[in-house]
């Protein structure tokens, strides 16, 4: 059972490294889908997970170093860790060199344009797959939206609207 | 500075680094950095500081990193890693710059397993979690209003969406196929822009 959680990990991780167009957020709905259907986290444990992933410094990718640790303990965060990076990595190795020799190629252009829409429904996507595991009542979905608003229009530092609210919620719990 | 070493490449010598040093840079950089400030410093670390690799070197970097699927800033020092040292260089430069974060999102798994008993924890992160979706969802919105205003573009991230969103389909298949048609479209789309 250990190992197969191992084993697990890497099978779910290693793909989604290679879908992270922009990062973390676009592997969410992915991860959230996969990791509550084997049965590993409960919706709850999956929102309160990306929610650490959110609060902590570094990259949103380092998601899977929470799930592997929460799943089959410190290897899990290791080789979890291992399996989001290394073949994401091995791409941009191999395009680096591609890139250098081709400094105004159209299609690199074309490629740049072309995944950003795929990065959009998949940033949606992921949104909608965390709010559906929170099972957001009126209070967090009106959380999200004031956040929404407030980090689009202005330059407020997601880390410092993430203490805020993990403050107002703190208080509203031992007020209610 | 930078600009005056590119004017004059002749007597612009890189430095090529040892790999202690390396992970030290970038460790001192996944240290220190909050989001995202660590491009800015890995530009004055290894450009105009160190001079491990040239400006526009470095802005290639930083476009593959942005492109390409991955996180920015790992993506980055690994550039930077593999244009100053090889392959080696890259592993290095990784390794230092996700340790400190890695070893903090740890350390916080490890409280939030001992706190996972008391309610008030899972309230708490809910409220994180809908401040998280916000963060995304601000991305989100500000890559799709970037996005060109054409009916393909947005049929492609609304099909993402509604497969993988609404329906659950598997994200691989789905962005197996919506990238190389993604591609293909925007590609097309620039063509006929420079034919017409």
């Amino acid at each position: 059972m250990y190992d197969n959680r191992l084993i697990g990990l890497i099978l779910v991780f290693a793909p989604l490294s290679l879908l992270s167009i922009g990062g973390g957020q676009a592997i969410i709905a992915d991860i959230q889908h996969q990791t509550v259907g084997h049965g590993w986290l409960t919706d709850s444990q999956f929102t309160d997970l990306f929610a650490i992933s959110r609060a902590a410094p570094g990259p949103s990718t380092l998601i899977a170093a929470l799930i592997g640790y929460q799943v089959a303990g410190l290897l899990g965060a290791i080789l979890a860790t291992l399996a989001i990076y290394i073949p994401s990595s091995a791409i941009v190795y191999a395009a680096s060199s591609w890139w250098q020799r081709h400094p105004g190629s159209p299609l690199k252009s074309a490629i740049e344009r072309g995944l950003a829409p795929v990065a959009v429904g998949l940033i949606f996507a992921g949104a909608l797959a965390v709010m559906e595991a929170a099972h957001a009542g009126p209070l967090a979905i009106a959380t999200a939206a004031v956040c929404t608003a407030l980090l689009y229009f202005s330059a407020t530092s997601a880390y410092l609207v993430i203490a805020l609210v993990g403050l107002v919620y703190l208080g509203i719990y031992f007020v209610a | 500075m930078a600009l005056e070493a590119d004017s004059d490449p002749v007597s612009f010598e890189l430095e090529q680094p040892n790999l202690g040093a390396l992970f030290w840079c970038f460790l001192k950089i996944g240290l220190t950095s909050f989001g995202g400030s660590s491009r800015a410093m890995m530009y004055a670390e290894s450009v105009e500081r160190r001079r491990w690799l040239r400006e526009r070197d470095f802005l290639t970097g930083f476009a593959i990193a942005q492109v390409l699927p991955g996180a920015n800033p790992v993506n980055l020092a690994l550039y930077v890693g593999l244009r100053a040292r090889g392959l080696i260089g890259a592993a290095a430069a990784v390794c230092g710059i996700v340790a400190p974060a890695f070893c903090v999102i740890l350390l916080m798994g490890f409280v939030y397993h001992a706190l996972s008993r008391y309610p008030a924890t899972h309230f708490v992160l809910e409220g994180v979690a809908a401040a998280g979706v916000a963060a995304t969802l601000a991305v989100g919105i500000k890559v799709a209003l970037r996005m060109p205003r054409r009916l393909t573009p947005a049929l492609i991230a609304i099909l993402v969406f509604a497969t993988v969103g609404v329906f659950h389909l598997p994200m691989i298949p789905v962005v197996v196929v919506a990238v190389p048609v993604s591609i293909a479209a925007a590609y097309w789309a620039a063509q006929g822009k420079a034919n017409v």
